[in-house]
């Protein structure tokens, strides 16, 4: 009460000044729209009753820059100029940047980041849940330096958990739910090395959903769960080498397990029967691609209808897997046609929970080596050629600014990547100049946004994500935090009397 | 996966590679990744394709993979990396002279359609060019 009064004295004297000022901007919509922003910011007050349930959100690759990028694209998508456009998690009232380095990475990967979201603590790159007093790939000592997990935690309170990946579900991010690996490569039994006694990620996978860990999985990765002499429902072999069907285990022990969108939606919710959705042989199609199989949105709006049916609450884990996997392509087309439909899943959630009860947590594991050119004049399409401001109006000239080198340039750009401008040449150098570029070739569905150096791969970046939160205890979101702490957030939130 | 095809790597394809009977990799194929009318129209026809060279399976071979984006890791040599369903099997008149995997090329030759396993590398493919020639753009 203390501090509801405190609010209301603020934004009466914050009122009294504006009017007390006379200024001559006051009737500008800009300034309208700052004065309302305040008053209601200055209408939110912390939720502070146990949480029910707890949602994360985490879209792999989805750096503060790239957030930044979905968020113009989907505003452009929505016919305004995209800048002003406002996402569903950004309506969240707590913000706080995230420090994403892993115990031995000043750039992450996604296992130890999967990890500090999941039990609490930092990790090595490349280990998911594993202490990082283990070297990379030590078995034995792995084995006795696991971390229990949010997941165990929630289900020792009688909650159910989901995990939801546009990757495959082994994949790094997903498995941090549910596994326990220093090596985030054994998704199957191949890598696994002669005399190693750990289990391989889909392994456990099935593992934890016979012990009642695990109540929905959803996503791509059926190689892993078949043997090598078996081929899926789209005609792709399995992966295993040691002759376990993993799907029939599964359905064993009594999980319903579907592969497509057909049998998805047939899906009997609510049974207590554990469900296991495996879409695609290796990662779900891209938003851009996609056919036969469900949408994130889809797959969030099943997992909460089904996990809501627990009178003690859930806790479920929704990533979208492939805006990292475009930006590794420096595909900015797919990146953010992925990253709108990670927002649409965010959508959902918001309309389906309450904040009273439900914390709801959206997040990026770590940001990629994306930047953003300038000087664009407003509306410029945030895939095409960044465009001349127009100093007698807001929208840009359809003009393009061009380099020194007499070029067009796009809005976005990648400091590495399979599209550097410098090729290998006959004789093993690397050179080269940037290639004409009109407006139509960059948005372009297959279009690579240019880079510098030449690498294989788009590199993932050390800098900061943010992390935007709603529900009980979510102001605990402030400041710049480390990401374990987010692990800390969700472990009081279900946890306060 | 989709069928983007020859994607523009920084840069646009030249006009003048886009002769009548040029195609784009992702217009062989419907969403679904059956076969488009444009493919099922130009099958048995010489025809122009975009893209880029996976790197070779084998040394000194007539054969490569025309791959949709760059694709700098053979699949079949770095385990558990499976190839992207928009792929183009390219037998070449002549023993391959290796690309770099992210320089775009344009690949011209006759477009077979139908399942086939090459006989030698056991690749298993459901569209080639046939006979083909190909440059950087």
């Amino acid at each position: 009460m203390r501090h509801f009064l405190l609010s209301t004295a603020t934004l009466v004297s914050i009122g009294g000044a504006a009017l007390a000022q006379d200024l001559p901007q006051a009737s500008s919509a800009w300034y309208e729209s700052g004065a309302a922003t305040v008053a209601q910011r200055l209408e939110n007050q912390p939720i502070t009753t146990r949480a029910k349930n707890v949602i994360l959100f985490v879209a792999d690759g989805n750096g503060v820059g790239t957030n930044y990028a979905i968020r113009l694209f989907s505003g452009q998508q929505a016919g305004g100029l995209g800048d002003d456009y406002v996402q569903p998690q950004e309506t969240f009232p707590n913000v706080a940047l995230v420090k994403t380095y892993s115990s031995n990475g000043q750039t992450p990967d996604s296992a130890p980041t999967a990890m500090a979201m999941n039990s609490g603590v930092k990790g090595k790159n490349g280990m998911i849940n594993i202490m990082d007093s283990v070297a990379v790939g030590d078995c034995a000592a792995g084995a006795e330096a696991g971390t229990r997990t949010f997941a165990e935690i929630a289900t020792d309170m009688g909650k159910s958990v989901g995990v939801v990946s546009t990757a495959r579900i082994t994949h790094a991010t997903p498995a941090a739910v549910y596994a326990r690996t220093v090596n985030r490569d054994w998704e199957d039994n191949t890598l696994i090395p002669e005399g190693c006694d750990q289990k391989d990620i889909a392994s456990q996978l099935i593992d934890q959903m016979k012990a009642g860990v695990i109540d929905i999985a959803l996503g791509g990765g059926r190689a892993a769960f078949l043997p090598d002499s078996v081929t899926d429902s789209e005609g792709k072999a399995g992966k295993r080498t040691d002759g376990r069907n993993l799907i029939d285990e599964a359905k064993d022990a009594g999980a319903q397990v579907v592969f497509g969108e057909d049998d998805f939606t047939a899906l009997t919710m609510g049974n207590n029967a554990p469900v296991l959705g495996l879409f695609e042989s290796s990662h779900m199609k891209y938003e851009a691609d996609r056919t036969g199989e469900p949408s994130l949105a889809e797959m969030t709006e099943a997992s909460i209808k089904a996990l809501g049916a627990n009178e003690n609450g859930f806790y479920l884990e929704v990533e979208a897997g492939r805006v990292d996997h475009a930006n590794h392509d420096t595909n900015a087309y797919r990146m953010l046609t992925d990253g709108k439909a990670f927002a649409d899943a965010i959508a959902k959630a918001v309309e389906m929970t309450d904040p009273n009860d439900t914390l709801i947590i959206v997040t990026a594991d770590h940001e990629h080596g994306i930047a953003f050119n300038g000087y664009c004049g407003r509306g410029s399409n945030i895939l095409g050629l960044c465009m001349k401001e127009d100093e007698a109006g807001i929208e840009h000239t359809d003009e393009p600014n061009l380099a020194d080198d007499g070029k067009p340039y796009t809005v976005i750009g990648y400091l590495n990547g399979v599209s550097s401008v410098l090729t290998e040449q006959a004789d093993g150098t690397y050179s080269g100049s940037r290639p004409d570029l009109t407006e139509e070739d960059a948005t372009d569905i297959d279009y690579l946004q240019q880079s510098l150096i030449p690498m294989q791969s788009e590199t993932h970046s050390g800098e900061d994500v943010a992390v935007f939160a709603r529900g009980p205890w979510a102001h605990l979101f402030g400041g710049v935090i480390e990401q374990n702490v987010i692990f800390h957030v969700m472990n009081h939130a279900v946890n306060a009397e | 996966m989709i069928l983007p095809a020859a994607l523009l790597l920084g840069h646009a394809l030249p006009s003048a590679a886009a002769g009548e009977d040029a195609i784009r990799l992702r217009d062989l194929y419907n969403k679904d990744l059956s076969f488009s009318d444009a493919a099922l129209e130009a099958e048995g026809k010489r025809l122009t394709v975009w893209g880029y060279m996976a790197p070779p399976l084998k040394a000194n071979s007539e054969f490569f993979v025309l791959t949709n984006r760059p694709m700098a890791v053979c699949p079949f040599c770095e385990p558990g990396m499976p190839w992207p369903d928009d792929i183009l099997a390219v037998y070449a008149k002549r023993i391959v002279e290796v690309i770099p995997f992210n320089v775009p090329i344009e690949v011209r030759g006759v477009l077979e359609l139908g399942d086939a396993v090459d006989a030698e590398l056991g690749f298993y493919s459901k569209v080639r060019l046939v006979d083909a020639t190909f440059r950087r753009v």
